[in-house]
């Protein structure tokens, strides 16, 4: 516990030395002072530069502080369950940490580590292996790393989705609203071509062909929105949370189904509204 | 004739017309109230939670989360200074860990920690049992456990836990089944004293805290208390529940706000845009009524309550069927959320509260104003014996 507590004290206490005491920040042991890599997040935030000596402490009063010497900055792998976080985060070799984090008073305290990754050679055998080491080593927790299966993105993505079915019905009864205006406006065209001996399947097969291009036209015009807002909407939210992650990418799956789903609508809509106003009698279309 | 009933007969006249309207209304309308509601959910039910303990002001030694920084060293010494603040009623130090436990099945499973004093206020609620004690020399040091560790291992007032070590076995026995303010869904917790918490954690240093949970005197308010802890120890950060929630509201919180928002924005939008082609289209299609109307010798301020009524009429009735279909869709969307791990389960990201009730209304009146506009430009300036006379012809 006291590893992983550890680090993030540390990466959460940062003093800079003076400039001045650069050349002189000696290490603990005399030797050359250890190296560590910032993030972006960090550098900015605290005006840091590559080659600068830094005080890293445990402590928050900043007991026992040691000096570091920035050897790079680097960008922090996207966390999307931490977007909303400041990435201000430090990396440096793991001697270096638990000297820096150890109680001098607890006996092995400087051979031990929070977490230990394990790259097998047949990822196949992840289960297997993590029961034989689990049976091994009881107090020992064996957690199989997986990705793209986050619950917590499987819940935003569920979210997503019940939005956009409400969003898909009232958008819908939109629909079905504007076509039946659109038939309303046509009653009497549809009552003269019933007069002039077109048959109302006819007249509905028009009307579906209407609706289809409509749907089409709009779920393409909507796709394509998509497609060129999407740089501005991953912009701002970039921007807002300092992140390179990606909020919102249109995918051929995506427009796919979004497609998939606007043309039986559309088409379904057109088709009601026509069908509402062809089952009457001709001279009701009339107005007679 | 009142605008109200020209307006109910003129919607009447065109029945699947205007009751799609009104659906149209009251979907986008939930979604809108929804989405008020999302803005400052998380921020309201996480302030029910952080006062539900008793505490509200929370001291660590750094900017950091608790249990995300440096711990409060010399916590002892600390928490007496604190304690000797008048503005100060309570003053409790609290750490966290994250033990294993061998489970029934031969499994370890981790079970969170929390060492503190025995109860002040409302650090956790009793809900069978006896609460914790403080230990006595001898025997094995009490446990609180949340129902999630109980049901898990089969315990209860007197059971024994038995923390997973591969050195002496660290026992404690179960004095009482507690809820936790800030327990996930299927989180187990236990809660011991601090005495209790260096037994299950050997390495822990003793002199420590993760976090100070204090109350200020009644009638003080926390903003005072947190002025004096600043003023006695300027090392520590104090934070009141109002600060805490200023930077979850601005940081962890901020993507739900800013999604609920956008969503908010383009319900609106969309709500807008259907009564406006609604009424617009509606007007088109009786130009030569309004302009017989007009020579009849309704005034155009007439024609505009008209049409204002028949916009109020059906952003209203969508507006109030919004209500409860947004309390019922926002059960659901909530309860989609409150699935994801590691989230108090108290925790809700839909609350409802008088001030989004008000908003709402308030966009829908917005909303049937705004959209009542540009059929009413049309109306008002619709030359009569002109549109009459091509109303004949054709």
């Amino acid at each position: 516990m006291s590893s992983r507590r550890g680090l993030l004290l540390l990466l959460a206490f940062v003093v800079t030395a003076p400039r001045a005491a650069v050349a002189k920040a000696p290490d603990a042991a005399g030797g050359p002072t250890p190296e560590i890599l910032v993030s972006r997040g960090l550098m900015r935030e605290r005006g840091l530069s590559v080659g600068q000596v830094v005080m890293l402490s445990a402590d928050a009063r900043g007991a026992g502080a040691r000096p570091f010497r920035i050897a790079g900055i680097y960008e922090p792998t996207p966390d999307p369950s931490r977007f909303t976080a400041k990435r201000l985060e430090a990396r440096m070799h793991l001697p270096d940490l638990l000297a820096l984090t150890a109680d001098p008073g607890e006996a092995g305290a400087v051979d031990a580590v929070g977490a230990i990754n394990i790259a097998l050679k047949d990822p196949a055998d992840a289960s297997a292996f993590a029961r034989e080491l689990g049976a091994r080593a009881p107090a020992v927790s064996v957690v199989r790393a997986a990705a793209g299966d986050d619950a917590h993105f499987v819940i935003i993505e569920r979210f997503h989705v019940a939005i956009s079915v409400v969003t898909m019905i009232g958008s819908t009864a939109f629909l079905l609203a504007l076509m039946v205006i659109r038939a309303d406006e046509r009653r009497e065209i549809a009552g003269l071509l019933r007069l002039l001996g077109l048959r109302r399947r006819r007249i509905l097969l028009q009307a579906l062909l209407e609706g289809l291009c409509i749907a089409a036209a709009g779920a393409v015009f909507g796709v394509l929105f998509a497609a060129v807002t999407q740089g501005a909407v991953n912009a701002f939210f970039q921007w807002r949370y300092d992140t390179t992650l990606a909020f919102l990418r249109v995918t051929p799956a995506i427009a796919a189904r979004c497609v998939a789903l606007a043309l039986p609508l559309g088409v379904t809509a057109g088709l009601l509204a026509s069908w509402t106003l062809l089952r009457r009698p001709v001279l009701d279309l009339l107005r007679r | 004739m009142s605008p109200l009933q020209f307006a109910w007969r003129s919607l009447s006249r065109q029945p699947a017309r205007a009751l799609l309207g009104l659906t149209g209304v009251a979907v986008v309308g939930a979604l809108l109230f929804d989405m008020l509601m999302l803005s400052r959910g998380l921020i309201v039910s996480f302030r029910d939670l952080l006062e539900s303990t008793g505490f509200d002001v929370r001291v660590t030694a750094t900017e950091a989360l608790p249990g995300m920084g440096p711990v409060v060293s010399e916590a002892a010494a600390t928490v007496e200074a604190l304690r000797r603040l008048p503005e100060l009623a309570a003053v409790v130090p609290v750490r966290f860990g994250v033990a294993a436990v061998d489970a029934r099945d031969k499994k370890t499973r981790e079970v969170a920690i929390i060492g503190s004093e025995t109860r002040r206020r409302g650090e956790w609620r009793l809900v069978q049992g006896a609460d914790l004690a403080e230990d006595s020399a001898a025997g094995r040091p009490g446990m609180v456990v949340n129902r999630t560790f109980a049901r898990d291992q089969g315990l209860g007032p007197g059971s024994i836990v038995r923390l997973a070590s591969t050195l002496t076995p660290r026992e404690f026995r179960v004095s009482g089944i507690v809820e936790f303010p800030f327990e996930a869904a299927g989180e187990r917790m236990a809660g011991v004293t601090l005495n209790g918490f260096t037994r299950a954690f050997p390495s822990a240093r003793r002199d420590e805290a993760d976090l100070l949970l204090v109350a200020s005197q009644p009638g003080v308010g926390a903003e005072t208390a947190v002025s004096a802890i600043r003023r006695a120890r300027p090392d520590l950060h104090a934070f009141s529940i109002d600060e805490v929630l200023e930077r979850l509201r601005q940081a962890e919180f901020s993507y739900f706000r800013q999604v609920s928002f956008v969503l908010a924005t383009i319900a609106s939008f969309f709500a807008l845009l259907l009564v406006t082609t609604l009424l617009t289209v509606s007007v088109n299609q009786r130009l030569g009524e309004v302009a017989a109307l007009r020579a009849l010798g309704f005034s155009r301020r007439r024609i505009t309550f008209d049409l204002l009524a028949e916009s109020a009429l059906l952003v209203g009735g969508g507006g109030i069927v919004a209500v409860p279909l947004g309390l019922l869709l926002a059960r659901v969307l909530d309860s989609i959320l409150r699935q994801m791990p590691d989230l108090p389960s108290r925790l809700h990201f839909f609350v409802f509260e008088p001030r989004a009730l008000a908003i709402h209304l308030a966009f829908l009146v917005l909303a049937a104003l705004v959209a009542a506009a540009y059929p009413v430009i049309l109306a008002a300036r619709l030359p009569i014996a002109a549109t009459l006379r091509k109303e004949s012809i054709s």
